[in-house]
């Protein structure tokens, strides 16, 4: 089973903040269905969007701000929407799993959620050319085994998990998971998303950016931090929800001592 | 049974008070964290609320610190005894400390005698723990025993688990009295997040929250109102903040500049239950 345990964290040189944008990457698969499992179009067309079109305009925002991060993508959106996931990885954008079709392994055995982390590599591989290193449960709810299964995977990092400001590392049998928590408590779904009614719609979301970002700055000064973001491309792709995060990035880009990282470069700043 | 005592004259705080503030932390992390059908812990509302005793705990301290601002810090027994140095911190800088059950049970789910065992071992945790002999009680969701429970068995000088009254009012019954300081819904768990507990897992995954700007204008409105009030009759505000919600940042500096806005006004008085208990008997005694 795998302990957790402090890990020893140095920013590059220079770097008072790291920012690490996170952008999950589903087409539908995600959406409760209806009783009976009915297809809820309603909810799982509105998270389509985010293979058809958001991840265009996410990528277009991206580029024109020349900042890389991380994409986890359902294995399932790889292989109905490929060109966007290469689009991705052909930006210089790092790609992590979020399960093959947005399977809850909650009750999973380890044989299954073994096979499904796998599946995930593979299919991935074949679209994108890259072997995943990290990993983020859809849901947010690992099963008591995730970390180890990772472990045994060959994966470096996770970001599953919710409850500290400070990635920290799950040691297991052969090695070490770097843990990478992020937060809903920012995330662009917890004011734009399902279900209705929004609460707090775009403005909201530039209220909640500046805070967290106002807070963590200050407190860098004396302690390590980082900031994480948690964004969906059905979500923040959106025009009106994306022109809130161009602000707040053109906001931030005028800040020293930012750098903003992908989740593999942040993992690689925490050691033993 | 135990039965209201009501006081004969009209109530009142002492002289140069004006509006006594309640700040309560519930410092409970991870114990309230949703339960899905088949019994299983929630893993995601588990590790989103462990938030508050890793971090959120902390940077509460630090703003109630910044402010010079006393409080009531309402804490389970099985999140000190899980996160010790906080209740430690909290101890040392001055701030009441008062139960808040041991795992954020449901007391109305639960006998008299399994409720009567859980109050006992959360004073238990605080006694060996600490050495703080607890002076307060809450619980979230009390039980019709709950008063009675508090009165037979222990000496506790207050009670905070009821709502249903702007002003704290005496109980007695068994022989003892106690203090009922009832709360309202200035709080960030009506104001902020949906809370998940105790209610079904919510199937959309997302954690509900209002931004922080609203809660921040919801705050401001709710004083505004009770200090206009507190010109003619006696009111207070007891503001429930939890360490797993104000505790992120984005929520941590609608607490910050709550208090920076109330703390302008004459009168205010940032207090714990403790001293508003002694306040008001006080006042009855006059």
């Amino acid at each position: 089973m795998a302990t957790e345990t402090q890990a020893k964290i140095t920013w590059p040189e220079g770097v008072r903040l790291p920012i690490l944008l996170t952008f999950e990457h589903q087409s539908g698969e995600g959406a409760p269905l209806f009783p009976g499992d009915r297809p809820n179009y309603m909810v799982g067309g509105a998270m389509q969007y985010g293979a058809r079109r958001g991840i265009w305009n996410v990528l277009e925002l991206l580029d024109s701000l020349k900042i890389k991060t991380t994409f986890f993508i359902c294995g399932t959106t790889a292989e109905r929407y490929p060109d966007g996931v290469q689009a991705i990885h052909a930006a210089g954008h790092e790609i992590a799993g979020m399960s093959y079709s947005f399977d809850r392994v909650r009750t999973l055995s380890p044989e299954r959620e073994q096979s499904i982390i796998a599946r995930t590599s593979k299919v991935l591989q074949d679209t994108a050319g890259v072997q995943i290193r990290g990993w983020r449960c859809p849901d947010y709810r690992v099963s008591p085994n995730t970390v180890d299964l990772l472990a045994q995977e060959g994966f470096v990092w996770d970001s599953s998990l919710l409850n500290d400001d400070l990635p920290y590392l799950f040691e297991c049998a052969g090695r070490n998971i770097v843990e990478i928590p992020f937060t809903t408590s920012t995330a662009d779904k917890t004011f734009i998303g399902y279900p209705y009614p929004q609460r707090g719609g775009p403005d909201g979301l530039a209220n909640v950016w500046n805070n967290e970002f106002e807070v963590l700055y200050q407190e860098s000064q004396r302690a390590a931090r980082f900031m994480i973001l948690s964004l969906q491309t059905w979500a923040i792709g959106r025009p009106a929800p994306l022109r809130m995060l161009k602000l707040f990035l053109e906001h931030l880009l005028g800040h020293e001592e930012l750098w903003f990282a992908r989740a593999s470069e942040i993992a690689a700043s925490c050691r033993r | 049974m135990w039965k209201e005592k009501h006081p004969n004259n009209a109530p009142k705080w002492p002289a140069g008070v004006r509006l006594p503030i309640i700040l309560s932390v519930h410092h409970q992390s991870e114990e309230a964290a949703a339960v899905f059908a088949d019994g299983q812990l929630d893993p995601f509302d588990h590790s989103e609320k462990q938030y508050g005793g890793r971090r959120g705990a902390w940077r509460l301290l630090e703003i109630m610190a910044k402010h010079g601002v006393r409080g009531t810090w309402l804490i389970c027994g099985a999140t000190s005894e899980k996160y010790p140095q906080v209740s430690r911190e909290v101890k040392k800088a001055g701030h009441s400390i008062a139960g808040h059950t041991y795992e954020h049970e449901m007391m109305c789910n639960l006998p008299p005698e399994k409720e009567l065992e859980l109050i006992r071992k959360t004073v238990s945790v605080f006694e060996n723990l600490l050495g703080e002999h607890l002076r307060g009680w809450r619980t979230c969701f009390a039980s019709h025993h709950t008063m009675d429970l508090l009165l037979e068995h222990f000496d506790f000088q207050w009670d905070g688990s009821m709502w249903n009254d702007d002003l704290p009012y005496m109980g007695e019954g068994h022989g003892h009295e106690i203090l009922e300081i009832p709360f309202a819904s200035y709080s960030d768990a009506a104001l902020a997040v949906q809370i998940t507990n105790p209610f079904p897992v919510n199937p959309y995954v997302t954690w509900l929250s209002n931004t922080p700007d609203f809660m921040l204008q919801a705050l401001k409105t709710s004083f505004d109102a009770l200090y206009e009030r507190a010109a003619q009759k006696a009111v207070m505000m007891p503001l429930a903040v939890h360490d797993f919600i104000v505790g992120r940042p984005s929520r941590s500096k609608i607490l910050d500049e709550f208090i920076t806005y109330a703390k302008q006004f004459e009168g205010v008085a940032f207090t714990t239950h403790d001293e508003l208990a002694g306040w008001w008997r006080a006042y009855m005694a006059d």
